[in-house]
């Protein structure tokens, strides 16, 4: 019989990260699918009700969590502990290309064998990368049309986006990435939390997740 | 009264195309459909249309100037020309007895539109405002007696106006206040708009009705939504860029007016909409607040014109939500900053504690 220890693996800050992020982006998604398209009736006149108004009020102030915890998980990358660094899960040493591939042949139901690891696995972890990436476009494209006038986001997005409308394109399109990724990232975490016994998902709330003690 | 009457510097005959012009454009104001134009010009140039008896009490004039004022040829001429203004003190060449006479022949006439521009006082015997010796309440209810319909003209008419603000020392009321078996519409401001009044004359000789009102008895085609929500400068509102003082870096850039006294959020009528003086102009649009001059009582109601309006609910906590996002924002950072500092801070303390790399 296996024994199984516990191990430290996801700082207070990094979890600070997450359960900003998550929420975060779930307000995100559903407000910003609101200003792109108001569903609800907007009859009444605007001064008697601001549903308009209050929905981009809870859109900018997700934003502004949204864009700390993206600039904390940056600081993480390079100086978190060694699960939470951005060399530890990018597919940049034959270790994680290998893994990469594997987990991808594991994913597709391929084969079982699969290596056991505390940190992220390297597609999970390339995908992060890229999440984060795609994140500080969205931050950037959201801040370029929360300030755009005479900020230095105007200077910014205008140099990286071009106009207004070019950036809310982009920005409106890396909504359904975040979307997708929301999906994708829930279940693909549930199925892994079914799979194995080193507690996935408790260990977003408290940090440890259980490894085979070796003997 | 002919055409002759009317001061010189009118626009001549109106052309047949001008005249329709101007029947679209009160037919837009009225929030008819474009169908209704040909049935409007025609109700307008009815040779049987009632002729216009208008009188004037506790007034300054303003509201027959800005009439006048109405720099769109076709507008004024609709108004002075088109409709027969049988009867109007300012305008009219007759003067003292002939004048009297010619109201004495039109009020027998009957068949006319009465329109009252001002107040009419009521206190110790209505001795504060009198024309030809005789008191504005008695001219008021012998014209209205045989009108078809009675246009109040202006705030005054309409709810007393200035002169009836406190302590309102003549005892001043509008005309609802004293008619009450005919019909009457109310057109207030200071002034109204002329095409609001020249769209409620043409409303009554298509339909032979008055168009319908709000309690205060205003047209609800002009008087039916707020300025508020339909300001140039709602924007700034809602996001929470104010003037904070006349002059200021808010002032140029156009933001809102609501925190120098704008009574916008409190104000029914179209100005935003229609504006003034065909030049595309009105108050909030050359950097002043409204002051509320549709709405009955203004001058006591709306004052002080500079201080802002208690309890108007600004989106975003109060602040306006980019201002308020901005604050949060800032917050939020510092916040992110400090537990940043913390991490960095726990690392290297616990580096110098045990003097090697921690693990993990
Ligand atoms: C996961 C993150 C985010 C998602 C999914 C998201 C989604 C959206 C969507 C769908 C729209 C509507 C675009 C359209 O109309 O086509 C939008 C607009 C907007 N978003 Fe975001 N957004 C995110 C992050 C941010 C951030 C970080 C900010 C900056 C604080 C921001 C600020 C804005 C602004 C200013 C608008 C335009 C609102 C307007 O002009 O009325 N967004 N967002
Ligand atoms: S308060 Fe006045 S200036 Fe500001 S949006 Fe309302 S009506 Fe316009």
């Amino acid at each position: 019989m296996a024994v199984y220890e516990k191990k430290y693996v996801w700082s207070i800050l990094l979890r600070l990260f997450h359960w900003t992020f998550a929420p975060s982006i779930f307000t995100l998604i559903v407000t910003g699918l609101y200003i792109h398209w108001p569903w609800t009736n907007t009859w009444l006149e605007g001064s008697h009700q601001f549903t308009m108004a209050t929905m981009r009020w809870i859109h900018f102030i997700a934003g502004m969590l949204f864009t700390c915890a993206v600039l904390a998980r940056l600081y993480l990358w390079f100086f978190g502990n060694k699960y939470e660094r951005v060399w530890d899960f990018l597919p940049i040493t034959g270790r994680n290309i290998k893994n990469l591939f594997s987990t991808l042949i594991y994913y597709a139901y391929l084969t079982d064998h699969h290596e056991e690891r505390l940190g992220h696995n390297a597609l999970a972890g390339t995908a992060y990368f890229f999440t984060i990436l795609l994140a500080i476009v969205q931050f950037l494209t959201g801040l370029y049309l929360l300030y755009p006038e005479g900020s230095i986001f105007t200077s910014i997005g205008a140099s990286l986006f071009g106009t207004q409308q070019e950036a809310r394109f982009i920005h409106y399109i890396l909504n359904w990435y975040f979307a997708w990724f929301a999906m994708v990232h829930i279940y693909i975490v549930i199925w892994n939390d079914i799979k194995h016994p080193e507690g996935l998902i408790s260990s977003i709330f408290d940090g440890f997740k259980f490894a085979k003690k070796e003997q | 009264m002919k055409r002759s009457l009317y001061m010189g510097g009118l626009p001549g005959a109106m052309s047949r195309r001008g005249f329709l012009r101007a029947c679209a454009i009160a037919t837009a104001a009225m929030g008819l459909p474009m169908e209704m134009i040909p049935k409007v010009a025609e109700a307008a140039s009815d040779p049987k249309r009632p002729s216009v008896v208008w009188l004037q009490f506790q007034e300054c004039t303003g509201c027959s100037e800005s009439l006048l004022r109405a720099s769109h040829p076709d507008v004024a001429t609709l108004i002075l020309d088109l409709i027969s203004l049988d009867y109007h003190e300012t305008l009219m060449a007759a003067a003292g007895k002939q004048a009297e006479e010619d109201l004495d022949k039109a009020i027998e006439k009957g068949n006319y539109i009465l329109v009252v521009e001002g107040g009419i006082p009521l206190k110790d015997g209505g001795v504060y405002c009198k024309i030809a010796g005789k008191t504005a309440v008695e001219i008021l209810k012998r014209a209205a007696e045989k009108a078809l319909a009675i246009i109040s003209i202006g705030t005054c008419a309409s709810y007393g106006g200035i002169q009836a603000a406190r302590p309102n020392p003549t005892g001043a009321v509008g005309v609802s206040d004293i008619i009450k078996d005919k019909p009457i519409i109310n057109v207030p401001g200071c002034p109204p708009n002329p095409e609001n009044f020249l769209s409620t004359v043409l409303y009554y000789l298509t339909f032979k009705k008055l168009p319908p009102t709000d309690k205060f008895g205003r047209p609800l085609f002009a008087y039916g939504r707020k300025i508020h929500d339909h300001c140039e400068r709602r924007p700034h509102f809602d996001e929470g860029r104010y003037v904070e003082q006349f002059g200021d870096v808010g002032h140029r850039l156009g933001f809102c007016l609501y925190k120098v006294g704008c009574k916008g959020p409190e104000t029914y009528s179209n100005c935003p909409v229609i504006r003034f003086n065909d030049v595309e102009v009105w108050p909030v649009s050359v950097g002043n607040g409204c002051y509320g001059c549709t709405e009955p009582n203004f001058w006591d109601t709306m004052t002080p014109f500079h201080k802002r309006l208690p309890n108007v609910r600004i989106p975003g906590a109060g602040k306006g939500i980019q201002a308020s996002a901005t604050e949060i924002g800032k917050a939020a950072l510092g916040v992110t900053a400090a537990a940043l500092a913390i991490h960095a801070g726990v690392g290297i303390a616990k580096r110098l504690a045990t003097g090697s790399k921690s693990e993990e």
